[in-house]
C-alpha cells in the first residue's frame, strides 16, 4: 500500500522519540559487567565428573530431532547436541530414551542428569524444572491443511471446525484467540485422517512435526502456509535443585556458544530440516557485538543474561527498566497485561491503528457530506435523467448494508476488474467510498426532506450548490446524526484487511492472549473517539447555525 | 460461465441464502425487542419527577448512543462465554453467537427508543395520541436500519446472509459467482426494506395529516 508510506513515515518520526527514550532506559539498567560470575557449587556436576559420563534423556519418536535409524540406533539433531555437551565436558555420553510424558519425571527422580528432548520452555514447566536459557531451537503452532483449503490467515479460522489433539498446551490459547471451533481427537493419526476426509479445515499442531509430515509421500500436496504462532523456545532441562549453580551456567554458556558459532544452523542443515526463523534470528542476536568489542548478549552482574537476550515471556519487572518495568510490574501484581503501553511493537501497532481509524473517520465524514450535498442538488435539479438517477441512487444506497457493498465492490467487482484489466482496488478507498455512499444517501434524504419542508413557506425555493445553507437549520439535526453513525461504522474496514484499530487489536490479542485488557482498551478508545467526533460535530453545527442566522 | 448456468447456481442456493436472511431478521427482531424494553424504562425515567432519575437515564442514553455496535459485538463475542452454568443447579444456558450479535445491536436500539419514546410518551400524556403513534413508523424504519446492520454479525461468525454468500463462493470455488451472488444478496435486502419503507412513509403521512386540523 503505497498510500500508507508517507503516513507511516510521519508516524515513525512521531514514535521515534518515545522508543528512543525507552532504549536509553534499558542502557542505564544494564551497565557492563564482567562475564565470569562466580556461581554456586553443583553436586550434579561433581557427580558427572566422578562418574566420567553424563546421562542425557533424549527422544527417539520425533524425527528428525530424535529417532531410530535403519540399524535401530538412536540418532538425530538433538543427539548431535548431546554428543557435543559430553565432548565439551570431557566425559562419555550415555543416552536414555524418554517420552513427552515422562521426561521431566526422570529428571526429578535423578535417572538422567539433563533432558534434551524437544521440551518447550513454558511457565508450567519452570515450576518443576530448571530451564536453561537461551533455548536451542523453537517450535510454534501451525495448521496442517488439505491441498484445496481456502484458509489464507489465522483469522479465517474463526468459528470453523479445526482438529486438534487433546492435551496440547496451545489448544486453549488458540481457541480463545481465534474463536475457532476445536474438535479434539485422541491422537494425531485420527486428527490427520479427519483433515483428509474434510471433517475439519485443518489440524492444529507443532510446526516442526507438521513440516516432517509434509515431507512424507503420504501427504503429498498437503500444506501448512500459515505462519507459526505461539512460538516457544526448546530448552535443556535440569533438576529444580540445580537452579543458579555452575551446572546451569555451564550449560547456558554451551548453548550460547552454539548460537555464536553457527553450530545449530549447521546441524539443522545436515539433518535436512528447513531453516527455522528462530535460529537465524537468535544466532544473529547472539553474534552481535557491543561498541566495546564485547558480545552484546553477556551475563550481567546477577549472573543472568542481558534481558534482551532472554526468553521474553519470562522476564520479570526486575530485569528491565522504564515503562516496560511499570507494565510488567502491573502484570505481575494484578494480571493486567497492558502490552500496548509497555511493549514498543504493540504500541506502534496500536497507535498506527488509531491514526488509520481517525483518518478513516475524517475522510468518511467529509465524503458523506460531499456526496449528500451533490446528490441533493442533482436530485432537485429537475434535469432530465440526472434527477431521477440521483434519487434512485440514494434509495439503493440506503437499502444496501455497507458491509455488503464493501464485499460487492472489493471482491465482486474487484475480481472482474483484475481479470479483465489487471486492476486491483485499494482497500482503504473502497471502504471510504462504500461508507460514504451509504451515509451520503442518508444525508441527501435529510436535505431533500428539509427542502420540501422549506418550500411550504418559500414556494419558489430551488436548491442549488450556492443556496444549500438556507436549509441548514432544518437539516442539521439528522445530518449530524448520520455523520456520527458513520464514525461508529469505520471498523468495518477490518474485513478487507485495512490496518485500523479493530484489526490492530485482534492482532495483538492473537499474539499476546490478553483478550480482556485489549477489548476493554478498544472499547474505551472507541468511546473516546466517538465522543470527540460528537463534540466536534455539535460545535461546528452550532457555529454554522449562528453564522446562518 | 453462461448466464443460464449462473442463474441455475443462484436458484440452487436460494433456500440456503433465504435461511441466512431469516437469521438476519431474527437477530434484528430480538435486538429490537431487548432494546425497546430497556429503552422504554429509560424513557419512563426521563419523564420522572425526580431529577436524579432523569440524570441517570440521560447518562445511560448518552452511553448507548456512543457505543459502536461493531466493537461491542466483538467485545461480547470475546468476553461472554459460549455457555453459562447456572449457580445451584445443573442447567447450562447456551449463548449462541447470534444472540451476542443481537445484544450488541440492542445497545443502539436502547438509545433510539429512549430518545423517541420520551417524545411519544410526552405527547400521549398531553392527549395528542396521533402524534404519539408517529413512534410506530419511525420504530419500524429503525428496525430496517438494524436489519441492514445485522449483516455485520458475519464478522463474528454468525451464519447469516452475507456469511452464507461467502460460504457458497468457497463451496463452489467459483470466483465468477462473486459479483452475481453479492448483487443477489443486495436484492434480498432491497425487496425486504423498500415495500416496508414505502408503507411506513404512507402511515406517517396519514398520521401527520390527521394532526393538521387540530393544530
Amino acid at each position: 500500500m503505497k498510500r500508507y508510506a508517507v503516513f507511516q513515515f510521519l508516524f515513525n518520526i512521531l514514535l521515534f522519540c518515545t522508543v528512543g527514550h525507552l532504549s536509553l532506559c534499558h542502557a542505564q539498567a544494564v551497565s557492563a559487567v564482567d562475564s565470569s560470575v562466580p556461581a554456586a557449587h553443583s553436586d550434579r556436576l561433581a557427580l558427572i565428573r566422578e562418574r566420567g559420563a553424563i546421562i542425557i534423556g533424549v527422544k527417539t519418536d520425533y524425527a528428525p530431532y530424535g529417532m531410530l535409524n535403519n540399524a535401530g540406533a538412536p540418532v538425530g539433531f538433538e543427539h548431535d547436541l548431546a554428543e557435543d555437551i559430553a565432548t565439551r565436558l570431557g566425559v562419555k555420553l550415555r543416552k536414555v530414551s524418554v517420552t513427552g510424558s515422562n521426561r521431566l519425571q526422570k529428571l526429578q527422580d535423578g535417572t538422567v542428569d539433563l533432558v534434551l528432548a524437544t521440551t518447550g520452555d513454558t511457565a508450567e514447566r519452570r515450576k518443576i524444572a530448571t530451564m536453561i536459557e537461551p533455548g536451542y531451537y523453537a517450535s510454534g503452532v501451525t495448521l496442517f491443511m488439505r491441498p484445496d483449503a481456502p484458509i489464507k490467515n489465522w483469522t479465517d479460522t474463526r468459528s470453523k471446525p479445526v482438529c486438534a489433539t487433546q492435551g496440547s498446551y496451545f489448544n486453549r490459547a488458540m481457541q480463545q484467540r481465534y474463536l475457532m471451533d476445536l474438535q479434539m481427537y485422541n491422537n494425531d493419526r485420527d486428527a490427520k485422517l479427519a483433515v483428509k476426509d474434510g471433517r475439519c479445515i485443518g489440524y492444529l499442531f507443532d510446526d516442526t512435526a507438521v513440516n516432517n509430515d509434509l515431507a512424507s509421500p503420504e501427504w503429498r500436496g498437503y500444506k501448512a502456509p500459515l505462519p507459526a504462532t505461539l512460538n516457544t523456545p526448546w530448552s535443556i532441562a535440569i533438576s529444580m535443585k540445580e537452579k543458579g549453580t555452575e551446572f546451569e551456567q555451564l550449560l547456558g554458556d554451551i548453548v550460547a556458544d552454539w548460537h555464536r558459532s553457527g553450530f545449530l544452523q549447521e546441524k539443522e542443515k545436515s539433518w535436512g530440516i528447513p531453516p527455522s526463523k528462530f535460529l537465524s534470528q537468535t544466532d544473529a542476536l547472539w553474534q552481535k557485538m557491543d561498541d566495546d568489542g564485547q558480545p552484546y548478549c553477556r551475563r550481567m552482574r546477577d549472573g543472568q543474561w542481558r534481558a534482551e537476550c532472554r526468553n521474553q515471556v519470562f522476564l520479570t519487572s526486575a530485569d528491565v527498566g522504564g515503562l516496560a518495568q511499570l507494565g510488567l510490574w502491573l502484570n505481575e501484581a494484578t494480571g493486567i497485561n497492558l502490552t500496548p503501553v509497555y511493549d514498543s511493537f504493540d504500541r506502534a501497532q496500536f497507535l498506527h491503528g488509531l491514526v488509520v481509524s481517525v483518518f478513516l473517520t475524517f475522510l468518511c465524514i467529509v465524503c458523506s457530506l460531499l456526496f449528500g450535498w451533490i446528490g441533493a442538488v442533482c436530485g432537485e435539479s429537475g434535469v432530465f435523467l440526472l434527477a431521477p438517477l440521483a434519487r434512485c441512487g440514494a434509495t439503493l444506497g440506503r437499502m444496501t448494508p455497507p458491509l455488503l457493498s464493501i464485499y460487492l465492490i472489493f471482491f465482486g467487482l474487484g475480481s472482474v476488474l483484475s481479470k479483465a484489466w489487471g486492476i486491483s482496488l485499494p482497500a482503504f478507498a473502497v471502504v471510504v467510498g462504500c461508507l460514504s455512499i451509504y451515509t451520503g444517501a442518508g444525508v441527501m434524504t435529510a436535505i431533500l426532506e428539509a427542502a420540501a419542508a422549506y418550500r411550504l413557506q418559500h414556494p419558489d425555493f430551488q436548491l442549488r450548490f450556492t443556496n444549500a445553507w438556507q436549509l441548514a437549520r432544518l437539516a442539521s439535526g439528522s445530518v449530524t446524526a448520520s455523520l456520527i453513525n458513520v464514525s461508529k461504522a469505520t471498523m468495518m474496514a477490518s474485513v478487507i484487511a485495512v490496518p485500523e484499530l479493530l484489526s490492530a487489536t485482534t492482532t495483538i490479542i492473537a499474539e499476546r492472549g490478553n483478550v480482556g485488557v485489549m477489548m476493554n482498551i478498544l472499547l474505551l478508545v472507541f468511546l473516546a473517539l466517538v465522543f470527540v467526533v460528537v463534540r466536534t460535530l455539535r460545535y461546528l453545527e452550532q457555529k454554522m447555525l449562528v453564522k446562518v442566522a | 460461465m453462461g448466464a443460464h448456468e449462473m442463474f441455475g447456481q443462484l436458484l440452487t442456493w436460494t433456500p440456503y441464502l433465504l435461511g441466512g436472511f431469516a437469521l438476519n431478521i431474527l437477530i434484528s427482531l430480538v435486538a429490537m425487542l431487548i432494546g425497546t424494553g430497556i429503552g422504554w424504562t429509560l424513557a419512563a425515567l426521563r419523564l420522572s419527577a425526580h431529577p436524579r432519575r432523569v440524570r441517570v437515564s440521560l447518562i445511560l442514553t448518552e452511553f448507548s448512543r456512543s457505543i459502536p455496535t461493531i466493537v461491542f459485538q466483538f467485545y461480547l463475542a470475546f468476553m461472554l462465554p459460549a455457555e453459562i452454568l447456572l449457580p445451584f443447579s445443573k442447567t447450562i444456558i447456551n449463548f449462541p453467537v447470534w444472540i451476542k450479535a443481537s445484544l450488541a445491536l440492542a445497545i443502539a436500539v436502547i438509545g433510539f427508543t429512549s430518545d423517541n419514546l420520551t417524545i411519544a410518551m410526552d405527547q400521549w400524556k398531553k392527549g395528542n395520541h396521533n402524534a404519539a403513534f408517529l413512534f410506530i413508523p419511525s420504530w419500524t424504519s429503525y428496525a430496517l436500519i438494524i436489519v441492514m446492520a445485522s449483516s455485520t454479525a458475519s464478522i463474528i461468525g454468525v451464519s447469516e446472509l452475507l456469511s452464507r454468500c461467502n460460504t457458497v463462493i468457497n463451496a463452489t470455488g467459483d470466483t465468477q459467482l462473486m459479483l452475481p451472488i453479492y448483487l443477489y444478496a443486495c436484492l434480498f435486502f432491497f425487496c425486504f426494506c423498500y415495500p416496508l419503507t414505502m408503507l411506513m412513509k404512507k402511515i406517517s403521512r396519514t398520521l401527520a395529516k390527521s394532526l393538521l386540523p387540530k393544530n
